[in-house]
Parts: structure tokens; sequence; C-alpha cells
């Protein structure tokens, strides 16, 4: 049983990358979340974004061990000037480790393509001025089963956590807010995820809140033209998760709240941008035993077409 | 023989480069209010690239303003430049046509 709860407790914990990663978006903006920067209609922005993850402060005496790798594609899709639709589609591979009741180490692991994310967001405010913008933008989308559920290894069914879908439709919303000068960008997001239950098992609800700044670095002067810029980045997120669920009860040792504060880097050209952020925790409140978090490194890039 | 080859190909040249630089048309001066960064520049760029006759575009992205030059014989007027603008996400802050060229009656 403890076991059991351990396994759940972190699991959970990938689940929340999977959200985290995939509700990033295509504009040049944040790395971890979302922008109200406009896609222009009819153009197609690409995302993609590799990421790795590791959780191995267990305080339980399990010794457990969380690593992740992933990859997430982002299309974006400008259908009006206001209205952007978005698709993101996440491939995750995690491996698990922890001691089991003799001791010995026990390994489990998935890989696969995760559960996609569709979502629109509408610029629902705008105040544009010479070299500088301020908008406001709802969003709202639903996470998609589209990850398998039923993974298994040699000992048994994963637990719901570790597989790469999670079996459920899951909406999701939130508004984000960005105002960009040339010199720099603040954006701030708040959204939050209904988790619905699927094979026994719910995920806790998510609320976060997210802010974003970017400072040019380089070219410190512009002088006409279209320059590169190099933006220094810190990033923080504020993300609470409710309890899981499992066959209509609580789980004690999962959900919890985290803050990670992320220091970064972006270079934004007219028609790509490279970027890349170290995810730190600053504080963690989690349930129970729920395993907690070491950092989480994101690199990637973006193309316009 | 080698230096008559010479003489005709720079002679080509010389036509290609006066041809494409005679064909130029009027230019504009458009000013992009909420222009902050060149990935959006490239929106923009695109939107004005699609109208009908355009031949240049030179963007100045601390002056949020983009200069189009239209191809001989085309014209540029303000609601359809601002029909891209908008279209990138953007506003029109002014339009202004930078030159009378005599080729730019009639499109």
């Amino acid at each position: 049983m403890t076991h059991h709860r351990h396994k759940t407790a972190s699991g959970h914990r990938l689940f929340a990358v999977a959200a985290m990663v995939a509700s990033g978006l295509t504009q040049a903006a944040p790395q971890t979340f979302n922008t109200a920067l406009p896609v222009a209609e009819g153009n197609v922005v690409l995302r993609e974004q590799f990421l790795y993850r590791k959780a191995d402060d267990d305080p339980s005496p399990a010794r457990r061990d969380l690593r992740v790798n992933g990859a997430i594609t982002v299309l974006g899709y400008g259908l009006t000037s206001d209205l952007a639709l978005f698709g993101a589609l996440p491939y995750l591979d995690k491996e698990f480790d922890l001691d089991g009741p003799g001791g010995q180490r026990i390994e489990r692991s998935s890989r696969g393509l995760g559960d996609a994310r569709l979502f629109a967001r509408y610029t629902a405010f705008r105040d544009d001025a010479p070299g500088r913008t301020f908008r406001i933008a709802p969003f709202l989308g639903v996470e998609t089963p589209t990850g398998d559920d039923d993974e298994r290894d040699r000992f048994s069914r994963l637990p719901q956590p570790l597989q790469s879908g999670s079996g459920s439709w899951d909406p999701f919303g939130g508004v984000v807010l960005t105002y960009q000068t040339l010199a720099y960008q603040l954006d701030a997001q708040f959204a939050y995820q209904a988790n619905t239950e699927a094979n026994g098992f719910k995920f806790g609800d998510e609320a976060r809140l997210d802010g974003s700044l970017q400072y040019r670095l380089w070219p410190r002067k512009l002088s006409g033209g279209v320059p590169g810029f190099l933006y220094g980045v810190l990033e923080a997120n504020l993300i609470h998760h409710e309890k899981n669920e499992v066959n209509g009860m609580r789980d004690a040792d999962s959900g919890g709240t985290q803050l990670f504060l992320s220091p970064g880097l972006q270079y934004v050209t007219r028609r790509w941008i490279i970027e890349g952020i170290v995810q730190l925790p600053a504080a963690q409140d989690l349930n129970g035993a729920a395993l907690e978090d070491d950092f989480i490194t994101r690199i990637g890039f973006r193309i316009n077409f | 023989m080698t230096s008559t080859i010479r003489t005709l190909f720079l002679g080509l040249a010389a036509a290609v480069v006066s041809t494409t630089a005679l064909a130029a048309g009027p230019s504009y001066q458009i000013e992009v209010e909420g222009l902050a960064c060149p990935f959006c520049a490239y929106g923009i760029e695109k939107q004005l690239g699609k109208i009908e006759g355009v031949q240049t575009i030179e963007t100045d992205i601390e002056a949020g303003r983009v200069i189009v030059t239209m191809d001989d014989g085309h014209t540029l007027d303000e609601s359809r430049a601002e029909q891209a603008v908008d279209r990138a996400g953007f506003t029109l802050g002014s339009f202004e046509p930078l030159d009378a060229s005599p080729t730019t009656n009639g499109q």
C-alpha cells in the first residue's frame, strides 16, 4: 500500500510536467506558459521544446527517483488576427525506480505520445502604441486522451500517473496578459484545468499563476533594421494541484503547491527563436509523501512559417 | 573572343540591373503601432508581401516603421495597408507616400 501511494504521488507530478510543458505557446514569449502576442492571420508557427526533469528528493525511505525526457510539438495557426488555434502533442519517456519491499530496486518506465492539447486564444483587448503593446487574451481548450492509458510492464499495468496518457477529457481555460516594449516584456497568466475521471482514477484539478520578465540584453542599442534580440528571462510558476482520486477516494500523498523560479535565455529573430530555461523549485508544499522536484530544463526552438 | 563574351555578359548584366532599378515604383512609409519584437515583424512583412505589386519591404523595428516599395505601375492605398497591418495583429499608426514618381499612376 505504501508503495502504491508512492508511485501514485510521483506519477501525479509526471502528469503535472506534461500539462506545464504543453501549455507553452508559439510566439516570442515565455517558455513555461502562454502569451497574448498575436499570430498573424493565416500564419503558422511551429514550436519544439525538449525537456529533462529530475525528481529524487524523496521524503519517504523508498529512495524514489524519477527522470523524464520529453519533446513537445506545438503548432499555432492564426485563424484571424485576434483568434489563434493551437495544438500541442507531447512525447514523454518516463523512468521511475524505487526500493521494493525486500530492498531490491524496482524500475518501471513508459514512453510514447501523451495527451494532445487543443485550444483557442482570443485577443479581447489590445492597446498598441509606437514601440509597445498591451494585450489581454483569454483561452479555452481541452486535453484529449490521445496517449496510451493501458501500458503494462513485467509487474502489472502501470499506475495511471505513469501512463503516457490520462484516458480522460480535461477542459482548461485561463487568461494571459502581455505588456511588450522594445526593451522588455512582461507576461502574466492564470489558468485552471478541471480533470475528469478515467479508469477509476481522477487527477486533481490544477490551478496556476505564472509570471515572466524578458529583458533585452543585446543589442543594447538599436540602429535600424530588424536585428536579432537576445533576451534574459526570469519566469515564475505558482502551481497548485488538488489531490488525486482513486476509485472516488482522495490520495493523501498527492497534490500540493509548488513555486518554480526559472532563469533562461532566448534569442529571437524574424523567422526563428532558440531558447533555454531551467526551472528550480523555490518552494514545495506537497501533500503526504509526494516526491519533490529537483529541476526541469527546457531547450527548444520556434519557427515562423 | 573571350573579351567579346565578357563584354556581352557585362552588358546583359547591366541591362538586367538597370531594368530592375527602373522597375521600382512608388514607396510608402507605414508606421506600425504595437511592433516591439523581431518575431512579430515577420507577420507584418508577410501580410504586406501578399499585396499585389509589392517589390521590397524594409522594416526598422526601433522606429516601428515599414517602407514598402511597389513595382512600377502599382500603387498602395492606405486602406489596403491598414488591412494588412491589422491582419498581422497590429495597428496602423500612419501612412505616407514617400515620393511622387511619375510612374505611380494606375495599376
